[in-house]
């Protein structure tokens, strides 16, 4: 098996099977200190897998936005220092806060990223990462970029085209949805998430 | 001069530099109780990018690291409480029960279906190819595990009733009016489909009439099919029982009084006996136009 190290530091390449270093948490193959990243399971890893660079380093502070069970804020704990994860529904929520209690970096919050509620506990954030099923997905991102991410920081907005309109088409969708971030965001690129997920898009943008 | 809330207590900024503060002591619980309690502001970006050099500065943790610590296991600590406190509402009970309802008719439907299978048991093909009675050892076996199979479905059934009393009961406390236009069953499938009662009291009528008929609305969405009339409504004996042609009328009346309903049941809790008489006296129109010509 050979190792190879990815765009991003801290992602690696076990053959062509992403990976990041850290102790198993939800049943995922490990290989040494090696676990092994879904790209079916998390969008992060599909985007990653695509080979996009996405700009996160290992001393960033991430605020991460519709966290559920934790699957993918496991494996980006492993990447960076900190993350500070939002998850509303209560079901998924137990299973963050669980997560949260073996993982020393992840900071679970039970709060509505739609009416951020969570202003005096975060802290000024290097990088905006969403992954929300909202009809307001770019009005989302922008309420909480202007309240939580430092001037430079990035964010990587997860559209998922059938949340906002199932009747048009995702590219419109993704159209719509990128103008809207335009105005706050300088957009870096937008990638679909094709053949792992359908009608999703990531969308990559720096605060100014 | 600025007052500014944090997580760890509330501080008075002056040019920026701390001048009074109120930071509470260092135990998780204590501080996780005081973000329940108390109201909180926004703070603007400089104070949050200080948060945790503040921290430091008015000595409530000596380093980064203990400042992440501390925040954890509040954190944690409040989720926690959140989480109790969301599955401790009475429409979360409604939504769990409606599912073990359901869980034990699909149960039940599977068991039955091997029951009748079963009678193979009971018959022993012999080497000529006819069917005999089988020995006496087996005789005994195959009927009592027979007999035990049905007590067990008999068992369900009996746990079936005992749940569906029970939401009638919690039902007939939480969504009173629900109840009295949709039946207690029907409103706590309502309600599980929704996801809560509030969720309910914020749909509009036209969302609960074809709740549960998401494949045949998207459908009619996506492809343009007819849009589907109702949803679980359609489980509501005045909507089951009228010609298929008065259906949808029927329907739409039916979802627009449970909306009203559900966000009486929601936001005052005042029963409303008149919202049932004016639902029927509409129906009754629809059923037979005559009866609104003559008043």
């Amino acid at each position: 098996m050979k190792i190879k190290t990815h765009k991003v530091p801290g992602v690696f390449l076990l053959d062509s099977h992403l990976a990041t270093k850290g102790e198993a948490l939800y049943g995922e193959k490990v290989f040494g200190e090696y676990r092994l990243w879904n790209p079916q399971r998390s969008k992060l890893a599909a985007l990653l897998k695509k080979g996009e660079d996405v700009p996160l380093r290992p001393d960033q502070i991430v605020l991460y936005l519709g966290a559920a069970s934790g699957t993918t804020v496991s494996h980006l704990a492993n990447i960076v220092s900190l993350v500070y994860a939002v998850e509303f529904a209560p079901r998924v929520a137990r299973d963050l806060v669980r997560l949260s209690e073996r993982v020393k970096n992840v900071v679970p919050l039970v709060a509505d990223a739609r009416r951020p509620d969570y202003g005096h506990i975060v802290e000024l954030v290097d990088f905006l990462y969403q992954d929300i099923a909202q009809p307001k997905q770019a009005e989302i991102a922008i309420t909480n970029a202007e309240m939580f991410l430092r001037t430079g920081g990035y964010a990587c907005i997860m559209i998922k085209a059938r949340s906002i309109d199932v009747t048009a088409k995702p590219k419109a969708v993704y159209k719509g949805e990128v103008k809207k971030l335009g105005e706050l965001l300088d957009i870096m690129y937008v990638h679909e998430l094709e053949p792992f997920y359908k009608a999703h898009a990531a969308v990559v943008a720096r605060l100014a | 001069m600025t007052i500014i809330k944090t997580w760890f207590g509330e501080i008075e900024l002056h040019n920026g530099q701390i001048v009074r503060s109120n930071v509470l002591q260092t135990d998780a619980v204590a501080i996780a109780l005081q973000l329940q309690r108390e109201e909180f502001t926004d703070l603007d970006k400089r104070c949050r990018s200080r948060l945790r050099e503040m921290a430091i500065q008015l000595g409530l943790v000596t380093s980064e690291h203990d400042y992440i610590s501390l925040l954890r296991a509040v954190a944690i600590q409040r989720a926690k409480e959140q989480i109790i406190a969301a599955f401790s509402r009475p429409d979360a009970r409604i939504v769990q029960l409606i599912g073990g309802i359901d869980d034990i008719d699909e149960s039940i439907n599977l068991l039955s279906e091997r029951l009748l299978e079963w009678d193979v048991l009971e018959f022993n093909i012999s080497s000529s190819g006819d069917v005999t009675e089988t020995d006496a050892s087996q005789s005994t076996i195959y009927p009592t595990l027979k007999h035990e199979f049905v007590e067990s479905i008999e068992r369900l059934s009996e746990v079936r009733k005992k749940i569906a009393g029970t939401i009638e009961l919690e039902m007939r406390d939480v969504a009173p009016n629900l109840c009295s236009l949709a039946g207690e069953l029907l409103g706590a499938r309502l309600i599980a489909q929704a996801g809560s009662l509030e969720s309910l009291a914020r749909m509009p009528a036209s969302k609960i009439q074809v709740m549960g008929a998401t494949k045949a609305l998207f459908k009619h969405l996506q492809y343009g099919a007819k849009p589907p009339k109702h949803g679980i409504i359609y489980q509501h004996p005045l909507i089951r029982g009228s010609p298929l042609g008065k259906r949808g009328k029927i329907a739409r009346t039916m979802a627009a009084k449970l909306a009203i309903a559900a966000r009486i049941d929601f936001y005052s809790k005042k029963v409303h006996p008149e919202l049932l008489a004016q639902m029927e006296k509409r129906i009754r129109e629809i059923n037979n136009p005559a009866i609104r010509d003559k008043t």
